[in-house]
């Protein structure tokens, strides 16, 4: 039973990953939080959804161009919401991303209505049993795509130009600066990444969840999958989802009924309270 | 400190003039003219409920107005409507609802929506003498002269089930998966109870938290427990995870039950054909395949008065269509002369009213329950099929009454 | 007394003497409303008391409500004799006591965190709420009792009303004493820069407790009164939608500003009041006003008539 249970919640944690490394992405460039990071991909599944439902189009098909259309709504974003916001307070950039998660809650129930819709998921639905365990292939892609994600951005931030100058202006804007990166572009490309994860989460969840505008309501458990990881941490975020998961999974077996509802909060508290920076967390310091 | 307090006070008065502007002229009975009577509610238009909210009232109350009304109206009154959003959240329906009373003057409160908001305004109408109609939610509310109250009670729900499950399936080891709120308790405790009273007991119930869709540790458990049968206390989306979750686990050998509120349309959808041979208690005819006359009309009149968007016959909608067919109803019986009392008074003389989609309702000044009976179903091709007659409870037994 | 000071207290006279007399030429319901904006106003001034002068992030508000909301209803109920203003005041004393506590392990976390640890502290009361059912009903709700005083028993609209105005208007002047003073004071020099105020001696620790007690008085006052006027609590009122309402009613007031509080309450309660029948619009329209506010007025209402002001009057 515990393996069974450890086994889904990999799963799950799988997708609070995902949102916890689109959160630290734009984090950890802009140190922006950005609390619509759920609602963009409730809006790319749907947008998902109008292309294989709606458009008739193959699921594979449907799923690229999603992700092709995720990096406009990026820019979109980025340029309309965020830049002239650019030199305000993080507090308030935290306010015109919570704002933003609201309009596009709305704004999905308008084009799409509030109804929950089922969603297909692109690996074959066959179960197999290991060590008295029941493996189902779905989860095994879920898990299986979410590293190659990690993989993808570890080797796009090492090794490609872009991904060594947006590090360089998570360091120090004002170096970057100085050193002839383009700041703005690295921002722009920040939001499109974080657009990229956002949809292959959504792809990945709204099988699991349903697609639904109250979908975006995952976020939360991004913030407790990044703080438990190390906020800002990227590495981090993927240990702290897959941590949440198992444990979100695993503690209804042994706590009593009442406790487990409360377990992502009491984790939040815990995490704070006792060692803020995380399990991965980066110790940033302020100048005066 | 004085422009302070002089801003506060010209903000004051300018949201009060814009309030007062709202209110309406006064007439013989609150609500009712000559050429009218005004209904409304506090509903959920946003939030959780979201969802049966507005189907309930766009595509259910509203269609059956407009087409009441693009008929003439109920003695040449037409019916008006005014809503408000509640998000779910009781000191909104509490708000609301005083609106809909004080300021908007309302004959009545018809269907509003949800255990939380209207339980906030039940003691509030009660006082004012407001007739509450039908609201869409299952704790019992009894000998209250204004309430009427509209399906079977979750009590009585979940007494139906198991006494049918353990008296006519011969089952014995019942268990439940419910939901962590007052729905999910008023269900548990009944069952618990009938049960002892039949020499058994409820040999495993695990919770969810409303809204949760992870549910491999509660499945795990109650695979454990070795049911016969397990009873699913959920909505529509934590059902379906339940049932996929199952089906993921490999979990044969019990049978599953829905409850009323779950045996739904898109309890079917959402768990994508894993629930074939699911059980539930249906407390309506199937709103998309049902063949009978009156249903034929439901679907008619849905698609030729309500919006574009979201038109797809469901059992929310049904219930709005239904309870303001049952509203005009007691409209008709109360006569040119409409007054509160008289409403009420007419509600009370109904007796087996022929509707074509329930059992034949009727009231009585003890009894203001519209319907005490649901029938067993079987999903077989993902569709609800019948697998009983419309049951009831009286003293205990279950009354078994053919399907029309 | 100087020119300027007569013709703000009789402005101040006019204020309450308007206040009084409301209740004679408005409907039951305008009362019922104008008393709910002045509840969420003291919970809105609590918050920017934490927010807007000390810098600090509150999500979790609405558990305060509700602690104080509770507390109240069930002091009430097994005390009966109790007038409802100790019992107002003890429910503000309790709720900052829980503030207080919780405002120490905080600390040391910086602003998203607090954000963070906050909403955590917002969703747990709820959920204690809804599982203690033996002291709070749980999900079967609590009903309020009539607050009395003595022998007076609130049991109108109007003299509910009279109560709420008083309780609202007394804590808003205590409200801006306080800002005026050295603990106001001390709060912006925390806003501005942590490391600054402590080397010239205000001692962050201790203010920043305060802060986050003071504030959760104000809020479990407001629950006290909230728990009166809606005489029904149960856990789905006190959501994270809610301690969203309350930050969205600071930001379109003016953090920092006493009456930018009442303004942002008076704001949003109005405009969803207004739009209440528009269903998907009203919400589209509140998230788009917090994007508008924050790229256009991000200090808010009283901060664009101060910068009006500013330029208008300018020697």
């Amino acid at each position: 039973m515990l393996l069974q249970v450890t086994f889904s919640g990999l799963a799950t944690g799988s997708i609070y990953a995902l949102v916890a490394l689109g959160l630290a992405l734009i984090y950890n460039t802009t140190e922006h939080v950005n609390f619509a990071q759920g609602e963009m991909s409730m809006i790319c599944a749907f947008i998902g959804f109008t292309f294989f439902k709606l458009l008739g189009m193959s699921l594979p098909l449907a799923f690229i161009l999603t992700l092709v259309f995720s990096i406009f709504l990026g820019i979109i974003t980025e340029r309309l919401v965020i830049r002239p916001a650019m030199r305000a307070p993080h507090f308030n950039v935290f306010i015109i991303t919570l704002g933003l998660s609201i309009v596009m809650k709305s704004i999905a129930g308008f084009i799409w209505g509030h109804d929950d819709y089922p969603y297909p998921t692109i690996f074959p639905d066959k179960t197999f049993t290991l060590l008295g365990t029941n493996i189902d292939l779905p989860s095994i892609g879920i898990v299986l795509c979410t590293v190659v994600v990690m993989l993808i951005l570890f080797l796009f931030f090492k090794y490609t130009r872009y991904g060594i100058a947006m590090r360089a202006v998570s360091e120090s804007q004002t170096a970057a600066l100085l050193m002839g990166i383009n700041v703005k572009r690295s921002f722009s490309l920040t939001w499109i990444i974080s657009y990229l994860v956002a949809a292959v989460a959504g792809l990945l969840m709204a099988p699991i969840v349903f697609l639904s505008s109250r979908m975006g309501i995952v976020v939360i458990n991004g913030f407790a999958a990044s703080i438990l990881g190390g906020w800002g941490s990227i590495p981090g975020a993927i240990i702290g989802g897959m941590l949440l998961g198992v444990l979100d999974n695993v503690a209804p077996l042994y706590l009593p009924a009442q406790i487990k509802d409360m377990i992502p909060f009491l984790v939040i508290f815990a995490v704070l309270v006792i060692r803020p920076k995380g399990i991965m967390g980066i110790e940033k310091f302020t100048k005066v | 400190m004085g422009k302070k307090a002089l801003k506060i006070v010209v903000m004051v008065v300018a949201l009060v003039g814009v309030l007062t502007l709202a209110s309406s002229p006064s007439s013989a009975e609150v609500g009712v003219t000559d050429t009218s009577v005004l209904v409304g509610c506090s509903n959920s238009f946003s939030g959780p409920l979201v969802y049966p909210g507005t189907q309930l009232v766009n595509y259910g109350l509203e269609v059956y107005f407009k087409y009441i009304n693009e008929h003439g109206g109920v003695y040449g009154r037409k019916i008006l409507r005014k809503y408000y959003d509640d998000a779910y959240k009781p000191q909104n329906a509490v708000a609301n609802t005083r609106r809909l009373v004080e300021s908007d003057k309302v004959f009545a409160i018809l269907c509003s929506q949800g255990t939380s908001p209207v339980m906030a305004t039940v003691k509030y109408l009660i006082k004012k003498k407001v007739p509450l109609l039908f609201p869409y939610q299952g704790v019992p509310i009894k000998g209250v002269k204004t309430i009427f109250t509209s399906f079977v009670p979750y009590p009585t729900q979940a007494e139906i089930v198991v006494t049918w499950l353990v008296k006519k399936k011969g089952l014995k080891r019942i268990g439940m998966l419910y939901q962590d709120d007052k729905y999910g308790y008023t269900f548990r405790d009944p069952a618990r109870k009938a049960l002892r009273r039949m020499g058994l007991d409820l040999v495993a119930a695990q919770s969810y938290k409303r809204g949760a869709v992870d549910l491999s540790a509660q499945i795990a458990k109650l695979r454990r427990a070795n049911l016969d049968a397990c009873l699913l206390v959920c909505t529509p989306k934590p059902g379906a995870a339940a049932l996929r979750e199952a089906h993921k686990q490999g979990w044969k050998g019990t049978k599953l039950i829905s409850s009323g509120p779950l045996t739904d349309e898109k309890f079917i959808i959402l768990s994508g054909g894993v629930g074939e041979g699911v059980w539930g208690l249906s407390l309506w005819p199937d709103p998309v395949h049902s063949n009978l006359p009156a249903m034929k009309e439901y679907r008619r009149i849905m698609r030729k008065y309500g919006k574009r968007k979201d038109n797809k016959p469901n059992r929310y909608s049904l219930f709005g269509y239904f309870y303001a067919k049952l509203f005009v109803e007691g409209l008709k019986r109360a006569g040119k002369d409409l007054t509160r009392e008289n409403y009420i008074k007419a509600l009370e003389g109904i007796k087996n009213w022929q509707n074509g989609i329930i059992p034949p309702v009727s009231f009585s000044p003890t009894d203001h329950l519209a319907q005490d009976a649901g029938f067993m179903v079987e999903v077989r091709g993902n569709v609800f099929k019948p697998i009983s007659g419309w049951i009831t409870l009286q003293n205990g037994k279950l009354v078994e009454t053919p399907l029309q | 007394m100087t020119k300027r000071k007569s013709s703000s207290c009789i402005l101040i006279a006019l204020g309450l003497i308007t206040a009084a007399i409301l209740p004679f030429f408005l409907g039951t319901f305008v009362i019922f409303l104008i008393s709910l904006l002045a509840v969420y106003s003291l919970v809105s001034i609590g918050l920017n008391l934490l927010m807007g002068y000390t810098g600090q992030i509150s999500a979790g508000h609405a558990g305060f409500l509700a602690i104080g909301a509770y507390f109240t209803a069930i002091l009430g109920s097994r005390v009966e004799w109790m007038p409802c203003i100790v019992v107002l005041f003890l429910a503000g004393l309790f709720t900052a006591t829980i503030g207080f506590f919780l405002g120490i392990p905080i600390l040391r976390l910086k602003g998203f965190y607090i954000a963070m640890a906050t909403l955590a502290f917002g969703v747990v009361v709820s959920d204690i709420i809804l599982h203690w059912t033996s002291l709070t009903g749980g999900d079967d709700g609590l009903g309020v009792g009539t607050a009395t005083i003595a022998s007076l028993s609130l049991d109108t609209s109007h003299k509910l009303y009279y109560l709420i105005i008083f309780v609202t208007i007394s804590l808003t002047v205590l409200a801006h004493n306080l800002v005026k003073g050295y603990i106001g004071r001390a709060f912006v020099a925390l806003r501005e820069s942590e490391i600054a105020a402590q080397t010239i001696g205000v001692d962050i620790a201790k203010y920043k407790t305060i802060a986050f007690a003071i504030s959760a008085f104000y809020t479990g006052v407001a629950g006290g009164l909230f728990a009166y006027l809606i005489t029904y609590l149960s856990p789905d009122a006190f959501t994270l939608e809610l301690s969203i309402d309350f930050i969205a009613m600071i930001v379109i007031g003016g953090l920092g500003s006493i009456s930018g509080s009442i303004i942002g309450a008076v704001i949003l309660t109005g405009m969803q009041q207004t739009l209440a029948g528009l269903q998907d619009l009203q919400v589209f329209i509140f998230g788009l006003a917090l994007i508008v506010f924050m790229i256009l007025m991000p200090r808010g209402i009283t901060g664009m008539i101060g910068a009006v002001k500013e330029r208008f009057f300018r020697p």
